[in-house]
């Protein structure tokens, strides 16, 4: 029978994390603060963050050691299986290789936990007692919930109140491993009590949970918050996907010409692709793609700046790509990816063309993603399949070249618990239209007798 | 048929919310930010509402324009201005272990 999986055993699983500050050809810009307008110091983070991970934020060294109780939470579900995408690459006829790293394997469901236990873990040994967090979808709170009582910490979850109710499951497995997960806006901060007064029915939304989640962690000085993308340190600590998968690739005497993931802060992609990106540095010919909704392009379509964020210069300078007030957005909606603003280290290796980025709509990523279901089994989460859906587009241009091409990504997590978006596709909800345009403009046209909002 | 009650059909339409993962009613994306709509408003409703006529009636052109053709704030920049506004609300906890 040919062989569709490779395992590592778990005394391969890498000791090290890569941190891709040390190989750069160009440093990266620091963020800078709002105030001063100098780059931004410790202090500034201190209040949120344990200056152990500050100085991982911060550092320079190519190699950082998986501390050994991490390693041994790791162990629980890592090494993942490398697999061979057999079924796919029939089902679309192509003479591609494709390889990917189910991350899915994990007990919440997705990669988050690589870096969820490594933030519980530096939390803990700087003496911090609770963690706070967001969550919108709760992915990340889930994650987080596990890491902490992994390491013996509380956990405090600010779940977006929309969610808290429509998502009930999710919340059930945050209490299940014991974190408190509370419906934002809450009574429990400052920011929460005044939405509350002013809005006692309000639905809550992400922007209002990190406040209250910061709040949270600013107001005791035995907690902290804990954030699951973006920054440095949280893509160093999913890199230990690419290193495995280098490994893995090894074994069986191949080599990508292909290395893919979605992006949505850039953590699971950068997670899998930065040890690809060093070799890249070093002279190895592979092409690193993120896949992204076209909801929100903003690899593809935000532009590079290090700028102030408002006309009174009062945000902070960061150099990154985001949306900015050229972009004519698509007339179509996408799922799962959630940040406008991509990950400093993503947006500055698209800028020295490390990587390339490419994006795809909503209705693409799900026929993607079942074409992926009814030939892999396995349901992809709806963030996932906009990586499925660059594999397949990858696969076809394969065949069409003739080519043999050896495509590898990342299956960043199932959607076991994101049934309903795929209930609203098969349905064809996803693209519905329900009030006639002609109705609204009429309306619209005497909109004096509109309330206000 | 009233405006109002126009209004209040296109609140209770749905559609998936990119950020949350989950279907969320027009009504949540018109006040998703404090008072003001969220910012991919446009994206997610345009192919179903003229979305952006309805906004700039209800905002005026100036609060669109903030929201719709400012430069979106990083998750960073959102995370230094909540813990500079946190700092503010808490005293800077200068105590910390
Ligand atoms: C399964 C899955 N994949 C991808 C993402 C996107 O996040 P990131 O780009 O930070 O990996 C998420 C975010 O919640 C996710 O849950």
């Amino acid at each position: 029978m040919e062989q569709i999986k490779v395992f590592l055993d778990e005394s391969e699983m890498p000791r090290q994390w890569y941190n891709i500050q040390a190989d750069l050809p160009t440093p990266l810009r620091p963020p800078l603060h709002p105030g001063t307008g100098q780059p931004i110091k410790a202090e500034d983070l201190a209040p949120v963050f344990p200056m152990n991970l500050i100085e991982q934020e911060v550092s320079t060294e190519r190699w950082i050691s998986i501390p050994e109780p991490v390693l041994e939470k790791y162990a629980l579900w890592r090494p993942t299986p490398l697999y061979r995408a057999r079924g796919l690459e029939k089902a679309l006829g192509t003479p591609a290789k494709i390889f990917y790293k189910n991350e899915g394997v994990s007990p919440p469901g997705s990669h988050k936990p690589n870096t969820a236990v490594a933030q519980a873990y530096y939390n803990k040994v700087f003496g911090i007692k609770r963690l706070s967090t967001e969550t919108g979808a709760g992915q990340w709170g889930s994650a987080l919930s596990m890491a902490c009582q992994m390491f013996g910490l509380q956990c405090r979850v600010f779940m977006v109140k929309v969610s808290y109710n429509q998502k009930p499951y999710r919340r059930s497995m945050m209490e299940t491993w014991g974190a408190e997960c509370i419906p934002s806006p809450s009574d429990r901060t400052q920011t929460g009590r005044k939405i509350l007064a002013e809005h006692p029915d309000s639905p809550g939304s992400l922007g209002i949970a990190i406040s209250e989640a910061i709040e949270d962690a600013v107001g005791d000085p035995h907690a902290r918050y804990s954030l699951g993308s973006v920054l440095n340190h949280v893509l160093l600590h999913q890199t230990i996907i690419g290193l495995e998968a280098q490994k893995q690739m090894e074994k069986l005497g191949l080599y990508p010409d292909v290395v893919m993931g979605c992006a949505g802060g850039g953590s699971n992609f950068a997670g899998l692709c930065l040890p690809f990106v060093r070799d890249k540095i070093h002279g190895r010919n592979v092409t690193i793609v993120a896949a992204e909704p076209t909801s929100c392009p903003t690899l593809t379509k935000g532009p590079f700046r290090y700028d102030f964020g408002d006309t009174a210069m009062t945000t902070p300078l960061l150099a990154m790509h985001t949306l900015g007030h050229d972009f004519v957005p698509a007339p179509i909606h996408a799922g799962g990816l959630r940040y406008h603003g991509m990950a400093p280290i993503v947006s500055h290796l698209l800028e020295e063309k490390l990587i390339e980025a490419r994006a795809f709509d909503q209705v693409e990523t799900f026929t993607a993603g079942v074409q992926w279901a009814r030939a892999e089994g396995f349901v992809p989460a709806p963030e996932t399949n906009h990586a499925i859906a660059a594999v397949v587009q990858e696969a076809l241009r394969a065949k069409e070249e003739g080519k043999e091409k050896v495509i590898l990504f990342n299956w960043s997590g199932h959607g076991y618990v994101d049934m309903s978006a795929y209930d609203a596709f098969l349905s064809g909800k996803l693209t519905r239209y329900e009030l006639p345009e002609e109705e609204i403009r009429r309306a619209l046209a005497a909109t004096d007798a509109f309330p206000k909002p | 048929m009233e405006n109002h009650d126009i209004l209040v059909r296109m609140d209770a339409l749905e559609t998936r919310c990119p950020k949350l993962g989950h279907q969320v009613p027009f009504g949540y994306c018109r006040k998703e930010s404090g008072a003001l709509p969220c910012s991919k408003a446009l994206v997610c409703w345009s192919h179903r509402l003229p979305v952006e006529l309805v906004l700039r009636k209800f905002l005026g052109d100036e609060a669109y324009e903030a929201v719709f053709n400012g430069t979106p704030k990083s998750r960073i920049q959102v995370l230094l201005e909540a813990i500079e506004a946190a700092k503010e609300r808490c005293g800077t906890a200068s105590d910390r272990p």
